[in-house]
């Protein structure tokens, strides 16, 4: 491990690149800020914590899984990743590293959720402590799927397309701005595919606005752990 | 230094890129020169261990680097063709971040790439975001990642491709500047002849000619390439061009025949082969 350039990227590429370039937060934000207005709409505010909760979850998870798009622009495009095979930087590092600068992007975004959250006094100690452990899991585990995608891409024009439905699919589908209990228990595990789902459910049960479902935790750790390690071998780094 | 023997690379979709290369380079400076598609990325990819062999072997320095890669990489450096720094970050970042990657304490990091860049003549621009520099200060940003690495064995492949030729020279200085053992790819012939101690021609996944430049120029000694565009008889031809090599004395007869005249250089290797050099 050297977690001297793993902090450096992430310094480099997260904070470094956000400030040369704010259109990347606003445009981190976006969705989730819309999503949170339309639910207040159409709810008359009643869902808006579920809102709020689900935008943490949201945002963390877009920026993780659209960043799939710059590991595969590094690897097919500029090449950078094969600057660093033939050097001392193992996989993890590099995986690591940009992990860590995604989670950067994700910043601005957790605070601005966190200055609503306080608006709505949704926090206890309990809920922050849950909520740092989800989003360090999810962070985690959808950039993994992230890597996973970006190495199975041979051609750089295919990534974009995936990156955004993917981001889609796997971040307004699961129940991030709705109670879980809404749909059938057995979607919501088939929802669970993506660690999104128990990432939100976790979350809904830490601010108290949904019951408590322990199975869902253990996917989300088991989800971790696994696309964790499928990224660090599926990953290409010497290719064959 | 480095020993090749061989080497056989077949990608999955049947293309085989090397056929049981083999060789030794211990020259400062060697260049692999092939035209596109020879072979010369997939022999550098896994000379520096991006990429592995079908089957052969490969020591650099007595590592068997085919089974023991990450007992050379903190030794190497290898930069990728067309390679392209991050836009959004500085070239003193980049760099810096490199070193870092190799181990550098933040300090040393920090030092040898202010050092290194402005060794290189980017001094005036380490701050600046790489989109803004030109192509040849792009690729200068990763020479100085070389310069700084202190690596014992740097490969550059195809370092100059895309550049105009004022870019190139500045490249082409820039990488006399390694103190390190260069390996580098190109299809510029004139590149290798500026820049080689030594050099490998490849074709077809083979390599077919090898030596000094004098030495492997030595065959042509007194001889001129005649070019015409009207098909002669035992000429070669590439593509609308009609090839043949005269001796000195022969140079007005065929000026009056309306052929054009040129010194011989590396290209003459592959043509005098019938080897076109378009891919």
């Amino acid at each position: 491990m050297n977690p001297k350039f793993t902090l450096l990227l992430a310094w480099y590429y997260g904070i470094r690149t956000i400030s040369r370039g704010p259109s990347y937060i606003i445009a981190a934000l976006s969705t989730p800020l819309a999503l949170l207005f339309l639910v207040y709409v159409l709810s008359d505010g009643a869902l808006v914590k579920y809102a709020l909760v689900g935008g943490f979850i949201a945002i963390v998870a877009s920026v993780a899984l659209q960043s799939s798009g710059d590991a595969a622009f590094f690897r097919l495009q500029l090449r950078i990743q094969d600057l660093y095979v033939a050097s001392s930087v193992s996989p993890s590092d590099y995986m690591i590293g940009l992990t860590l600068s995604y989670l950067m992007f994700s910043l601005p975004g957790i605070i601005l959720y966190g200055i609503l959250g306080a608006i709505y006094h949704l926090f206890s100690l309990f809920s922050i402590l849950m909520l740092i452990l989800v989003l360090a899991l999810l962070v985690l585990s959808t950039s993994s799927i992230s890597f996973i995608i970006s190495s199975s891409i041979k051609h750089i024009r295919n990534i974009w397309g995936i990156a955004g439905i993917l981001s889609v699919l796997m971040t307004i589908l699961p129940p991030t701005y709705y109670p879980y209990e809404s749909i059938q228990r057995g979607f919501l595990y088939l929802l669970s595919i993506t660690p999104v789902t128990p990432a939100a459910v976790v979350a809904q049960y830490s601010f108290g606005l949904s019951p408590a479902m322990p199975a869902e935790l253990y996917i989300l750790i088991v989800e971790t752990v696994l696309f964790f390690t499928m990224a660090r071998y599926l990953t290409r780094w010497r290719e064959k | 230094m480095i020993e090749v023997n061989n080497l056989v690379k077949k990608y999955s979709d049947g293309v085989v890129a090397l056929r049981g290369i083999s060789f030794n380079a211990n020259e400062r400076l060697t260049s692999i020169i092939g035209r596109n598609g020879a072979g010369k990325t997939t022999l550098l990819r896994i000379l520096s261990t991006q990429l592995m062999p079908t089957s052969g072997s490969v020591t650099i320095n007595g590592i068997d680097i085919i089974r023991k890669p990450d007992d050379i990489r903190n030794k190497i450096v290898s930069i990728p063709q067309e390679a392209s720094p991050i836009g959004v970050l500085t070239a003193f970042e980049q760099v810096k971040l490199y070193l870092v990657g190799r181990r550098f304490s933040y300090m040393e990091a920090t030092r040898e790439a202010n050092r290194s860049l402005n060794e290189i003549g980017l001094g005036d621009f380490k701050n600046t975001p790489t989109d803004t520099l030109s192509g040849g200060m792009k690729r200068k940003v990763f020479v100085a990642m070389a310069l700084a690495s202190n690596a014992e064995i740097v490969f550059l492949d195809e370092p100059t491709t895309g550049l105009d030729p004022l870019s190139r020279m500045e490249v082409w200085s820039a990488i006399r500047q390694i103190d390190s053992h260069v390996i580098l790819t190109t299809h510029y012939m004139e590149e290798a002849m500026e820049l080689s101690d030594e050099v490998f021609l490849v074709d077809t996944g083979n390599i077919i000619e090898q030596g000094t430049v004098e030495s492997l120029l030595s065959k042509f000694e007194g001889m001129f390439r005649a070019e015409t565009t009207e098909p002669c008889s035992d000429c070669i031809r590439v593509s609308n061009t009609y090839i043949r090599y005269i001796k000195k004395n022969k140079v007005q007869e065929y000026l009056e025949k309306g052929f054009t005249i040129k010194n011989v250089t590396l290209d003459d290797l592959f043509i005098s082969r019938g080897v076109s050099l378009e891919s």
